[in-house]
């Protein structure tokens, strides 16, 4: 199996603890043979980077500057992470099978690489708009907020780490329950875990 | 071809370009899709003269600014583009972006697909805004970079524009064709009763100036507004201004302090058999942008036989020669264009040999046939470079 993994935060750029939850997963998914790519970003040009631990990871930047906010910000990015991964794709001989996008940064991206190229995407949820925005009417929230929704709605399976988030996505999204797979990176089972969900994603027929 | 606006949502230039582009190039044998945004009363998809019309939703939730908003709709449009190519079975040879309105959609298909990506620069954000002024301007100032860059060829519609754009964004000459826009004089055939349609506007004693355009800065209808007293001292005349933008209000402030109310009529947006009726009925059209990248008005009342005052600046000066198929004025300059409009209300055999030798010009080099057949040449000339190269995948 061989998995794009998107993500706009991981070492040595860290926002928070997202980059070292997907560092881990990425050297896990090695460990299991499964064939895996970073493709995240970085605010200077540093190109692709393999690491000891086997991770190739590259990282795209600023095609666009200044950007006024994150949003515009991010949705430009978001070509940049289609450039990279369809690089993967076509060198890889079209033999790429799953996306997994980390938060909503990089779902625009996920969406287009399914509908273009037919790769399902697992969407990776750490943490959503309604928590990380208190002000939640504005109209920038309420933007992310429609990102977060179209990863919901295009995702294959949704992978949280708690019963408390699927909670909140049923809540928020109204996530259907069948489509949630609560995953704890704190339990011995965790990469069975990971596996198994991307198992399952992949045999999700895509439009 | 992506577009943000096309037939019935128009909001500028492009949506006409698109009309009849797409029309001239179905007749030459180019299968041609139009992804564009949702529109009031607009069919999902329908067919517009052989040419298959997609619209996505455009994205209604609010978002904090029109730029943010694009990239928004970008995102629907690139998803339905997406699904619509690969229902394709990929097989389509060229993504034609118009703007940097789609921008962001354009460029990540043509990666996920490897399909050559070209662009149509119709304007640009240093043009609209005489100089970049905040980090809005420059984030789509470097938008339009990105694309310039991301495309294959680039097309502009005057050579003013192609200088323009290379300078702007820094690039070869090789890689800017220039294609003018068009016109349709056929649509400025139709009989209809001129003296009653005129009463409309103006008194039969008026001659009837017009303007057509947005109301912004850039288009320099308050140079025109400031001309009309001296324009009223030689001849009497009823000036009509069709469209809407934000100097509305302050224009017919101005007009109101100079009492002259009763000789300006501001008509708002006009439907487009209104608007095609009222090229005909005026006595001169008068274009009197700061900065025109094209200035497809002085083309469409040359097509309509009414003679234009232009003024001297970019692609408004390659389609007027002055004192043959027009009168150029001063750009910003009142009197040099109430000069203008006098020397042609006040001289019918002058008025009449330009618009003869303008009617001509718009029917020989800006004709959508002649244009389209460039164009389809254009997308040969990508293909086989595409085709000769390394970046197609295998």
């Amino acid at each position: 199996m061989r998995v794009i993994i998107l993500t706009w935060e991981f070492p040595p750029r860290i926002v928070g603890p997202l980059a070292y939850y997907v560092n881990k997963l990425a050297a896990e998914l090695i460990k299991k043979g499964v064939g895996t790519y970073v493709v995240t970003y970085h605010n200077s040009w540093v190109g692709s980077h393999q690491g000891a631990d086997g991770i190739k990871a590259i990282r795209v930047s600023d095609v666009v500057r200044p950007q006024i906010n994150i949003l515009t910000w991010m949705l430009s990015l978001n070509q940049e992470a289609e450039r990279v991964a369809a690089d993967i794709y076509y060198s890889m001989k079209h033999e790429v099978n799953l996306i997994d996008a980390h938060d909503w940064h990089f779902v625009p991206a996920a969406v287009t690489l399914k509908r273009a190229l037919g790769i399902p995407f697992v969407f990776s949820v750490d943490s959503i708009e309604p928590h990380r925005s208190r002000n939640s009417g504005a109209p920038l929230s309420l933007s992310i907020r429609s990102i977060e929704s179209l990863g919901i709605s295009e995702a294959a399976k949704i992978v949280v780490k708690s019963q408390w988030m699927r909670k909140e996505l049923q809540q928020y999204y109204n996530t259907p329950d069948d489509m949630i797979e609560i995953v704890s990176p704190d339990s011995n089972i965790w990469m069975d875990g990971i596996l198994a969900a991307y198992q399952k994603s992949l045999k999700v027929l895509v439009s | 071809m992506l577009s943000w606006e096309f037939p019935p949502r128009t909001v500028g230039g492009i949506s006409a370009h698109l009309f009849f582009l797409s029309r001239e190039l179905v007749k030459l044998g180019v299968d041609t899709y139009i992804v564009t945004c949702d529109f009031p009363g607009a069919p999902e998809r329908e067919v517009v003269n052989g040419a298959k019309v997609v619209r996505v939703d455009s994205y209604k939730t609010p978002s904090p600014d029109f730029a943010t908003w694009d990239s928004l709709m970008n995102v629907n449009m690139q998803k339905e583009t997406a699904a619509l190519i690969s229902s394709l079975g990929g097989q389509v040879g060229i993504v034609h972006a118009h703007d940097w309105l789609v921008a962001n959609a354009a460029i990540g298909l043509k990666h996920v697909f490897r399909i050559p990506l070209v662009a149509t620069m119709h304007s640009t954000e240093i043009g609209r805004r005489n100089g970049l002024h905040t980090d809005y301007e420059r984030m789509i100032h470097q938008t339009e970079n990105w694309l310039v860059h991301e495309s294959w060829r680039i097309i502009c519609c005057s050579h003013y524009m192609s200088e323009h754009v290379r300078s702007a964004y820094g690039f070869g000459q090789d890689r800017v064709t220039v294609i003018p826009n068009g016109v349709d004089a056929s649509v400025y055939e139709k009989e209809f009763d001129r003296a009653e349609f005129r009463k409309r506007f103006a008194l039969p004693e008026e001659k009837i100036v017009l303007y057509v355009g947005r109301l912004v800065y850039e288009k320099g209808v308050q140079s025109l507004i400031s001309a009309i007293p001296k324009v009223l001292s030689r001849v009497n005349a009823k000036f009509v201004v069709v469209g809407d933008g934000g100097m509305k209000e302050p224009l017919m402030r101005q007009v109101a302090n100079m009492r002259l109310a009763q000789k300006i009529t501001f008509t708002g947006f006009l439907d487009e058999e209104s608007l095609r009726k009222l090229y005909q009925v005026a006595d001169v059209c008068v274009v009197p942008s700061l900065y025109e990248p094209f200035g497809i008005t002085a083309l469409e009342a040359m097509a309509a036989k009414t003679p234009v005052v232009v003024s001297n600046t970019g692609g408004l000066s390659e389609i007027v020669e002055h004192d043959k198929t027009g009168t150029k004025v001063y750009a910003g300059n009142p009197d040099s264009v109430a000069w203008g409009i006098a020397r042609i209300l006040l001289d019918p055999g002058y008025a009449n040999w330009i618009k003869a030798n303008a009617y001509q010009k718009a029917l020989e080099i800006y004709d959508w046939t002649k244009i389209a057949k460039e164009t389809k040449e254009f997308y040969e000339r990508v293909l086989k470079e595409y085709d000769d190269g390394s970046w197609k995948p295998t």
